[in-house]
Parts: C-alpha cells; sequence; structure tokens
C-alpha cells in the first residue's frame, strides 16, 4: 500500500541517530514548558524557531513536534500535582487528578495520566497516518476559493464554537487580520497601515505575537493571581504502573472514547479544550450512580478521559495543519510558521514535493509519543522538580528567555518591545474574554487568507458568486456561515420553540 | 477600576484602531484597481468587522450582558502591585538591553531581580545571574550563531 511505503520512508528518516536525538531533545524541553505554567507548547516552539534555522527541514520540525508532544505529556503533571492547570484543556483534568495526588496517590494518577496520553497519542496519530493523505489528496484540487472556504470554516468556528464571548472571538479575529496587513501588500507592494513609522514597515511577527501573548502575559496574569506552587511530592513505583493496566483494562471504553472525541474536536480549530471537557462529561454519564458520586473526589476515570481527549486533540491537530496549511491548535499554527520560514509552502503539495519532509514527521509523532511515554513516566519526580524552583528566580529567567526567542526570529530591537506591548495584551485580553487562539491563527494566516480571496475575486472578475460555487465552496461557506451565525441563532431557536409549546418556560 | 469599565475603555480602544485601519485603507482605495481588489479592500472589510464588533461588545457591556462580570475590580485587590513588579523591571531590562546588549543586560535584570524582589542572598544571586547568560551567550553566539543585540557598548563589554 501506497501509505505504508511512505510510512517505512518516514520511519527510516524520522529514525536517523541525528533526527531521534533531536526528537529527545525537543520531549525534554516540550516536558519542561509544559509543566511551567506560563510556558506551553506554542510558546517553547516559538522560542525555538531561531534555533531551527541552522537545521534541516525535516529535523526542525521533528524537534517543534516532539515539543509539542512533551508539552502535552507535561502539562498533566502541573495541574495534577499543583492543581494548576498549565493549559486551557488540562482543567478538566484537575478535577480529579488533584484529589488523587492528595490523597497520596500521585503516582497513580500520573502513570493514569501518562498512558491515557498515551492512548490519545495513538488513535490521534494512526488518524494522522491514514487520513491526512487522504484529505492531501483531495485538497489537491483546491484553488483560491476553496482555500478561502476552508479559512471562513475555521474562523467560524472559533466564533461560533469556541469560547466565552463570540463577539470578542470576531473582534480579535479581525485585528489578527489587520496585524497581519501591516506592512508591504504582498499583491500592490504599497505600505499599508503603517501611518509614515519606519518600524512598522516590517510589520507584526506572529511568533513575536506568540511569545508575548503567551508568555509574557501569562506570567503577568500568574503573578496578579499570586499562585503558590504548593506541590504534592510524587515518587513513581513501579505498582503505580501494572495497577494502572488493571485501571485501563476497566475503563478501557473511556480511554477508546476519550481518544476519538479528542481526535474528531481536534481537528477543528480550538477543539482541545471542548474535548477535554466533553470526554470528561461522557465519562461521568456512563458510570453507575456510586461511580458518579466519586467524580470529582478523585475517580481514576475523570483523569483517563480528558486526558486520552487531549492528546488525541493535540495530535489530530497537525492533520489540518499539514495538509490544508490550516493549523488546528496553537502550537500547530507556530509549527506551520516556521513551515513558512524554512521556505515550504504549507498545503497539500508538501506531499507531492516533500514525501520525505511529511512523512518524516509523521513517522516523528509515533517515535515521539513511544520515547515521550517512557520519559515521562521514568522520569516525573524530576520534572516536577522545576516548579519548586523559586518563582523569583524562574521568573526574570523565562523573560530573559522570551527575549531571546523574540529578537532572534527577525534580528530587529523592536520585537523584543513589541513582545511586552503584547504581553500586556494579552494580559488585557484574557481577563475580558477576547480569544487569543484565533487572533494568533488570523495573524499566521493573514497573507494566505488575503491572497486567497483577492486572487478568487480576480479569477471572477469581482463576482461574489465565486464564494458560493458547487461541489466544495459552497458547502464550505454554508457550513461556515451556519456554525459562524451559531451563538445567535440558538438563543432565537430556542425562544422560537419555546413559545411554540404552551405552558414552556 | 471595575471590569466593567476596563472592557468599555478596551473597547474603546480598540474602536479608535478599528478607525484608523479603516481610514488608512480609504486612503490606498478600497474598490476595485486595475488588476482586482486595491490593498486597502481587506484591511477596510477587516476594519468593519472589528468596529461593528466593539459596538456591540461596548453595548453589551452598559446593559451588563457580557460574559465578564462587570461589578469586579478589573484587577484585584493587591493584584497591581505584583504585575508592576514584574512588567516594570522587565521593561527595565529591554531600555538596558538597547545600551548594554541583551547578556549583560539579562545579568543586572537577574541579579537586581533576584536580590531586591526575591531577597536571596548575593551567593544564589552570582550564581544565577552571572553563569546562566554567559550560558545562553556561549549557545547562541558561539554554538547556533544567532546574533543578540549588542547595544551601543555590548560588543566592548563581551567581546570574546
Amino acid at each position: 500500500m501506497d501509505i505504508l511505503t511512505n510510512l517505512l520512508l518516514g520511519l527510516k528518516v524520522a529514525g536517523e541517530p541525528y533526527n531521534l536525538m533531536v526528537a529527545a531533545a525537543g520531549l525534554i524541553l516540550g516536558v519542561i514548558v509544559g509543566v511551567l505554567p506560563g510556558l506551553g507548547g506554542a510558546n517553547g516552539c516559538a522560542i525555538l524557531i531561531p534555533v531551527t534555522f541552522v537545521m534541516p527541514p525535516v529535523a526542525a520540525v521533528i524537534l517543534l513536534s516532539s515539543l509539542y508532544w512533551g508539552s502535552l505529556y507535561g502539562g498533566c503533571i502541573c495541574s495534577i500535582l499543583f492543581n494548576i492547570p498549565g493549559e486551557p484543556w488540562a482543567v478538566a483534568t484537575t478535577f480529579d487528578g488533584y484529589p488523587m495526588a492528595k490523597k497520596g496517590q500521585a503516582g497513580r494518577a500520573l502513570s493514569a495520566a501518562f498512558f491515557a496520553h498515551f492512548c490519545g497519542a495513538v488513535v490521534g496519530t494512526i488518524a494522522l497516518t491514514f487520513f491526512a493523505p487522504v484529505l492531501a489528496a483531495f485538497a489537491l484540487r483546491f484553488g483560491p476559493p476553496e482555500v478561502f472556504g476552508v479559512m471562513l470554516l475555521t474562523f467560524s468556528a472559533f466564533v461560533g464554537l469556541v469560547g466565552k464571548s463570540p463577539i470578542k472571538t470576531l473582534v480579535a479575529t479581525a485585528f489578527g487580520f489587520i496585524l497581519a496587513a501591516v506592512g508591504i501588500d504582498i499583491v500592490s507592494g504599497e505600505l499599508r497601515l503603517t501611518f509614515g513609522l519606519t518600524p512598522l514597515m516590517g510589520g507584526f511577527n506572529f511568533i513575536v505575537a506568540v511569545i508575548g501573548l503567551f508568555g509574557i502575559g501569562e506570567i503577568l496574569l500568574t503573578v496578579e493571581e499570586g499562585l503558590k506552587f504548593e506541590g504534592v511530592k510524587v515518587r513513581m513505583r513501579w505498582s503505580d504502573i501494572t495497577s494502572t493496566f488493571k485501571d485501563m483494562g476497566r475503563y478501557w471504553k473511556i480511554l477508546v472514547l476519550g481518544s476519538f472525541v479528542g481526535v474528531w474536536m481536534g481537528f477543528k480549530p480550538g477543539g482541545a479544550t471542548p474535548a477535554s471537557f466533553m470526554a470528561y462529561g461522557f465519562a461521568k454519564e456512563g458510570m453507575s450512580a456510586e461511580d458518579k458520586a466519586q467524580f470529582g473526589q478523585g475517580h481514576i476515570a475523570g483523569i483517563f478521559a480528558p486526558e486520552a481527549a487531549a492528546h488525541g486533540a493535540g495530535t489530530s491537530a497537525m492533520i489540518p495543519m499539514i495538509t490544508l496549511g490550516i493549523p488546528g491548535s496553537p502550537t500547530a499554527a507556530v509549527i506551520l510558521g516556521g513551515l513558512m520560514i524554512w521556505g515550504l509552502q504549507p498545503g497539500p503539495m508538501l506531499f507531492v514535493d516533500k514525501p520525505d519532509f511529511v512523512w518524516g514527521l509523521i513517522a516523528s509523532t509515533w517515535y515521539g509519543n513511544i520515547i515521550g511515554l517512557f520519559m515521562v513516566l521514568a522520569f516525573a519526580p524530576a520534572f516536577a522538580a522545576v516548579l519548586r524552583v523559586p518563582f523569583a528566580i524562574l521568573m526574570p529567567l523565562l523573560i530573559f528567555i522570551c527575549a531571546i526567542g523574540a529578537y532572534a526570529v527577525n534580528n530587529r530591537m523592536i520585537d523584543i518591545w513589541y513582545m511586552m506591548m503584547f504581553g500586556v495584551i494579552g494580559w488585557a485580553f484574557k481577563k475580558l474574554d477576547y480569544n487569543m487562539a484565533p487572533m494568533l491563527l488570523a495573524l499566521v494566516l493573514g497573507d494566505m487568507a488575503e491572497s486567497a480571496m483577492r486572487q478568487s475575486l480576480i479569477m471572477s472578475q469581482g463576482s461574489l458568486l465565486i464564494f458560493l460555487q458547487p461541489p466544495i465552496t459552497l458547502p464550505l461557506v454554508i457550513a461556515a456561515a451556519i456554525i459562524g451565525s451559531w451563538p445567535w441563532v440558538s438563543p432565537l431557536w430556542g425562544r422560537m420553540r419555546g413559545q411554540g409549546k404552551p405552558g414552556a418556560k | 477600576m471595575t471590569t466593567k469599565a476596563a472592557d468599555i475603555l478596551v473597547a474603546i480602544i480598540l474602536l479608535g484602531f478599528g478607525l484608523l485601519v479603516a481610514w488608512d485603507s480609504l486612503r490606498l482605495g478600497s474598490g476595485w484597481g486595475m488588476e482586482g481588489p486595491k490593498a486597502g479592500f481587506f484591511p477596510i472589510v477587516m476594519a468593519a468587522i472589528a468596529l461593528a464588533g466593539c459596538v456591540v461588545v461596548i453595548r453589551q457591556a452598559m446593559k451588563g450582558t457580557s460574559s465578564v462580570k462587570g461589578g469586579k475590580p478589573f484587577v484585584p485587590a493587591g493584584g497591581m502591585k505584583p504585575v508592576l513588579t514584574v512588567f516594570i523591571p522587565a521593561c527595565g531590562m529591554v531600555l538596558l538591553t538597547e545600551v548594554v546588549g541583551l547578556y549583560v543586560a539579562a545579568m543586572i535584570y537577574l541579579a537586581a531581580y533576584i536580590k531586591i524582589v526575591g531577597g536571596y542572598r548575593w551567593r544564589t544571586v552570582l550564581l544565577v545571574s552571572i553563569p546562566i547568560p554567559l550560558i545562553f551567550y556561549w549557545v547562541f553566539e558561539k554554538l547556533f550563531l544567532i546574533p543578540m543585540p549588542a547595544g551601543m557598548f555590548g560588543a566592548q563589554i563581551l567581546p570574546f
């Protein structure tokens, strides 16, 4: 089979000693950034991008994706031992993970979380391996209108499905696109939105925005809340792992369900957080009454479900990234940005032009998640020790590292100032429910979305009807319209039905 | 400041930026040019969405239907001081970077922060603030050949 030959090629590429070493380094760094609150996978990848300039693209993407897997594994250490969710999708894990840790079952909780991650990873990677090439082959037929349709669907999914305030998500998205437009217009070569200011001519780099919004902003939020890192001490015993196997045998349905929910939701942008909550909810609903009462007190299935979903979602977020050039998560967006910097054109043509790159990435996902599992099982206490570094020492170091990352992208001093500015924006936006993931995505995809729109309009000589063209664009645009208007339509719908039924409130 | 006031203030600031964007897009031309939509076409669409959105955000905040709880203070009591103790020294480091380069600025920043805010002993301060920037210096400048800002005098201070 074609896919299997390609996978073998990828396994050979990713299995080269240098690439395996890079993967291990990425995993270690990933677990560390995953453990640290304020530094997640997106930020870690953004800071590492300058380092990848000296690597071949395959090694570079393996480094970043391994860091991503590592950060997914690392996130649960923080939420279980310290009750601090490092990422929004780790919130559901704290419900049962932290109570278990407090009861002295930290090792068992962690081991359960790691194996749940692995299950999610396996299902996600299978989807990536077998579904991505099919989707890419289909997407090869996409022209500018179809690409624009996919973009529209992506952003309307953010507005309609993610976040507390749809209208603020819309505003944040629009400003993401506006920030992307600052600088030289790629089509006409004119200077836009620079207002005669020289520093604005280079535009805003999304890596700087990531480091500011997710790095500095998170650090400011952390100190404002005055978080105390009072972690539970952990020792991993062999019995913890064997008891996890027993639990996995008992709750295998929850693991599988969680993984599938994750993969399905993660495919859509911003899906990881709802996926973890959904999986948690499903797991709880499927339980007997006495088990249900245990939920929130430290039930092992309450760890299995959200963690499997989170990792599955994280993995499947790579599918639209590698096939359509549309990342499903902020970290995937940074990796996509890396692709552009390394001189690769994201999109389905990658499968044709750069099979070693694509399949190296897919194969390294297999290796990375397997190595990652053993790594966190063996060294979880060591990674948790990172959080025992006093905050007054850790925090200035993090800011220093962020500054290095922000400067190195373009060697511009102004970028470090922009990083601080984005830090304040991130701090204020997070508190006011402005969703930053679509803003970031808009900043990354701005040029692509705009040129898709303009090229389509050139093709149709200005007629908007080109966006309503069957067979592909029309369904995409209709789906986008339905999903994007959902927050406004669904209450109306509810009210209409409520009026229809007499006596209903 | 209450969260409601901050919500409105941020929306007004965004509204202002939206207007700036719309104004510049109109200057560039947002209609149909010689070869397709002009440079201002896409920005003005986005500005229109942003402006309309900001108006709704302000209205929601006024009516109290916003998703954020308006009555609470925007920064909880005692929250502003730690934020500023992080933010101001960090800005100080960036400012110093302009003068003495990132590595030297980082040494001063780390030492000052760990000593003054953290209140650690000089031994701890020096063990963190001197070697760590030097390690980064070696990794980035020597190993990966990625230059960091040297500022006005950085090249003289770290000449090796």
